[in-house]
């Protein structure tokens, strides 16, 4: 338990650290933001209207007292209003993020679906045909960028065979149907890479699990081989294979924003594309705070998972 | 060792090279625009065509290489010496320093990779000059971290540690090794991260947060090509295939050089090797509980097959002990794991015949000696560290061991865990079976692996240096337990060991295995009194002695498997060679009643 506490204590820190960051960032930027957002187009602001809005955003304030009020906003729930429509981040962000987070779901299903028991198959008989093949294939999958892979299914399945739209979302309670359609293509283009990843992965771990002296004993125990390779061999290789799945599946927070950009797929990382585009710093700022505290509380719950899978870190 | 990736390493110099030679190519311009001829076809000029604003499409390609390369490269260069740097400085003075350098880059690992990179672009603003920086800032852990861990493994060595010893700065020494050192990792990291830094930059510019137009760059390409991709499709192909074969090139330069460095290298999986038909009128002598003919083991190797293990013959009779000795490699373990059909993948017996109690095992099919293996013969460990699954309680592994043999249910099976325990002598056998491994010490961990042996009263049990990873007095007890397990139960056994003295104490007879054959084999007490191989004799001589001779080392070392002599395997090292031990291979010979030897001057006085 004390381990627990630890480790959560940790996080609290990490997201702190973050937040400073992410505020920081935003007032460092040459020429601060309220003049940026006023220069649009290449012309010098008025400098009356650029104190003005100044005032208004409360960056004339020291910067400690804005620290202050920003962290106490932060505990409180709230991310501040849109400088582009005053609407409040936070709503903006609890709209978008769910699409984000099934997205990310069903890539990491279908990449756990089909890398763990693929990579064991290849592992199973190294060297062979399937082991050479899905290697080859799984080189590729690492190697297109999602977008390219995006736009060439687009091409493929939406423009040259027409047997899928080419993009776009429905809320699922509207059309349950068109909705998982219109989710397949960009969950897939994100699945491919993922997969690879998990393949490629789940092979080395079951190779370098079978060469270890548990398994040898359970052999020489008389299990059956399906025995072996399912309590003695997947279950201890999976534990590194669970740590990096993790982080993987971290990254693509924030990562799917080439999918979601691709198929028209309004998550939360076309929100901050958009809010990037139109220089909307308080947006920007809260996205990449949501998303940073859900990176570190994924990042702690793969540490708990491990910990549920391995003893030896209990104690620790 | 795998070849050198020469196909992968020539296409990215190719690359690298079209990208550096972009100004003297002699192209059209890559931004000159020409709406009338927009989307224009292939032609002599322009062999790829025209884009939607009727610029060369070949000609963005390759200035569009050179974009990517330039942001990948300088990035990645940047990074690495940053990164090496704080490594370096982190790993040499520890402290506050190792805090500032390398535990700082935990926070750049908060963040979701693109995210930071859209962060500091919102910053910053688009364009090569923003992006270098950014993707530098995202390599910059991954080199801190090779580099981190490279001046720590160098502090670590010997060397550098006895001149530590002698007062001496450790500076110079640690950095004429330590670049040696980490050079192959440090290439392998570079490598990734400008594959990551072209993937990375044609992603940004693909949201138009990247190279700034008209400024080529294939991420841009592959965006503007989306909207005409109805008309010209071909416009989106092109530069997604230099994205993706670039990226693929780097890839497999990477991996090409990392399964270089694996030593394990790859095994081809064989399920040929069947044995051949047993000789008729081969029978196995009456009483042994097990005997073995002839067995031998081949592996597949990178160079060549290889015999470890050849023509070993043995037997044991119930209640009966025999020790296998020699030095590591002289095949013991092998023979034990043959017996038991558990060889590794890469190994198999390819000759020999093996009879439990009566009933040839070699030729089985695999399931019917599965019902054999962990029941009528059994097998305990070196290690019993690393023989218990540590993600198992120890528990469930005995249970298992029960249940792959005996007909019970899990209850039944506990109970019977429970009398085992006791059986082996742990004390609070309750709660040791809820206990995971690593909650146990060595000793009770190898009476944990002997409860797993004896789980279905076995007939033989190979127990395979099953005190050498213990303290000293513990190894007394387990040997007490394994004998007294002997007595009341009267299992036969074969205890491979280097120690003399264990087998003087727990074994009837003695095999003396070198270079993966018997060389002498009889009474221990014969043996002992009067070695008929030199071999024995310097084993024997090597051993400390009570007497207060001291020990005598052999001279030279084991052959190799691939390596080994044409006659006896033990002239390079015998003291008592003659020309006939080089020109032949010697027989094992009965010398006497129960007493065999493979020396042809066994015999003489």
């Amino acid at each position: 338990m004390l381990w627990l506490a630890r480790r959560i204590g940790i996080s609290i820190c990490l997201v702190w650290i973050v937040a400073s960051i992410v505020f920081l960032a935003i007032r460092l930027i040459p020429g601060n933001p309220a003049e940026l957002l006023l220069s649009q187009g290449g012309v010098a602001p008025d400098p009356r209207a650029v104190t003005e809005l100044k005032r208004e955003l409360g960056l004339d304030r020291p910067l400690w007292t804005q620290y202050w009020a920003s962290m106490d906003d932060l505990l409180h729930g709230n991310l501040g209003n849109s400088l582009e429509d005053g609407t409040p981040v936070m709503s903006e962000v609890l709209f978008r993020l769910p699409r984000t987070l099934e997205l990310i779901f069903a890539a990491g299903l279908f990449a756990a679906l089909v890398g763990v028991p693929a990579g064991t198959l290849a592992a199973n008989r190294q060297g062979g045909l399937f082991d050479r093949f899905a290697g080859w294939l799984a080189g590729l999958a690492l190697a297109v960028p999602v977008f390219v892979t995006g736009t060439l299914l687009i091409l493929l399945f939406a423009v040259n065979l027409q047997w899928m739209p080419a993009g776009g979302y429905v809320p699922f309670l509207q059309n349950p149907l068109q909705h998982l359609v219109l989710l397949a293509m960009p969950a897939l283009t994100i699945g491919a890479g993922l997969a690879a990843a998990v393949f490629r992965m789940t092979r080395s771990a079951v190779l370098d699990v079978a060469r270890r002296d548990h398994v040898r004993a359970a052999r020489a125990k008389g299990l059956s081989p399906f025995r072996v390779l399912r309590r003695h061999v997947l279950r201890n290789a999976m534990l590194p294979v669970v740590t990096v799945f993790g982080l993987q599946l971290g990254a693509l927070l924030g990562g799917t924003v080439l999918v979601e950009y691709v198929f028209n797929w309004p998550g939360l990382s076309s929100l901050l594309v958009e809010a990037v585009n139109a220089r909307d710093y308080t947006e920007v700022q809260g996205i990449v705070l949501v998303i940073s505290v859900l990176f570190v509380a994924l990042n702690l719950l793969i540490d708990l998972i491990y910990a549920a899978l391995d003893p030896r870190v209990r104690l620790q | 060792m795998r070849r050198f990736p020469w196909l992968a390493a020539m296409a990215v110099c190719v690359i690298a090279l079209t990208a550096v030679l972009a100004p003297v190519l002699l192209l059209a311009s890559p931004v000159r625009i020409d709406i009338a001829h927009r989307l224009g076809g292939a032609s002599a000029a322009h062999p790829l065509g025209r884009d939607e604003l009727g610029r060369d499409e070949l000609s963005r390609l390759i200035w569009g290489a050179r974009s990517s390369l330039t942001v990948a490269f300088g990035a990645s260069l940047l990074a690495g010496v940053i990164g090496i740097g704080f490594g370096v400085l982190g790993g040499f003075f520890r402290g506050v320093v190792e805090l500032l350098t390398v535990r700082t880059m935990d926070i750049v690992l908060c963040f979701p990779p693109l995210l930071l990179a859209l962060l500091v672009v919102t910053v910053l603003g688009p364009g090569i000059g923003t992006l270098i920086p950014v993707l530098a800032l995202l390599f910059l852990p991954g080199f801190t971290r090779v580099a981190y861990a490279g001046v720590l493994a160098t502090r670590a060595l010997d060397y550098v540690e006895a001149v530590r010893v002698l007062g001496v700065h450790p500076t110079r020494i640690m950095l004429r090794t330590i670049l040696p050192n980490i050079g192959g990792p440090l290439f392998v990291q570079f490598s990734l991260a400008v594959a990551a830094g072209v993937i990375l930059e044609s992603g940004l510019s693909f949201l138009g947060l990247g190279v700034v137009p008209p400024t080529p760059s294939w991420g841009l390409m592959i965006g503007a090509a989306r909207a005409t991709m109805t008309q010209d499709p071909a416009l989106l192909l092109w530069p997604c295939l230099a994205l993706s074969g670039t990226v693929l090139s780097i890839n497999a330069l990477c991996d090409g050089l990392g399964e270089r460095a694996d030593p394990h290298g790859v095994v081809r999986w064989r399920r040929s090797g069947l044995l051949g038909a047993l000789l008729p009128g081969l029978a196995p002598p009456a009483g042994a509980v097990l005997a073995l003919a002839d067995l031998t083991v081949a592996i597949e190797t990178p160079s060549g097959t290889i015999h470890p293990v050849r023509e070993v013959s043995l037997s044991v009779g119930a209640g009966e002990t025999l020790a296998l000795v020699g030095e590591s490699g002289s095949g013991k373990t092998l023979t034990g794991l043959a017996l038991l059909g558990v060889l590794p993948d890469a190994a198999r017996v390819t000759t020999g015949a093996a009879w439990l109690e009566g009933r040839e095992i070699l030729r089985l099919d695999p399931a019917a000696r599965r019902t054999l293996t962990g029941s009528r013969l059994a097998m305990i460990f070196q290690d019993p560290t690393s023989s218990l699954n540590p993600l198992h309680r120890v528990g469930a592994q005995i249970v298992e061991a029960i249940r792959a043999h005996q007909r019970i249910g899990r209850r039944a099976a506990c109970i019977r865990a429970l009398s085992l325990l006791r059986k082996v002598g742990i004390a609070d056998p309750e709660q040791r079976l809820d206990a995971f491994p690593h909650e146990l010490s060595g000793g009770m961990r190898q009476r944990v692996m002997i409860a797993i042996a004896i789980a279905n009263e076995p007939r033989l049990i190979v127990a395979d240096e099953p005190t050498t990873a213990l303290d000293v007095t513990i190894q007394a007890q387990i040997l007490d337990l394994l004998a007294t397990l002997q007595r009341t139960s009267g299992l036969a056994m074969i205890f491979i060991t280097h120690s003399l003295p264990v087998v003087a104490e727990i074994a009837e007879r003695v095999a003396v295995m070198y270079a993966g054959e018997i060389v002498e084999e009889g009474a221990v007490a014969e043996v002992f009194a009067e070695p008929r191989h030199p071999y024995t004799s310097a084993l024997l001589a090597s051993a400390p002695d009570e007497g207060g001779s001291p020990p005598r080392p052999i001279p030279g070392t084991i052959p190799q498997p691939h390596a080994l002599p044409k006659g006896c395997a033990f002239t390079p090292r015998c003291p008592r060679v003659l020309a006939a031990c080089e020109a032949t291979h010697p027989p094992l010979l009965a010398i006497a009643a129960g007493h065999r030897s493979r020396c042809i001057r066994a015999t003489e006085a």
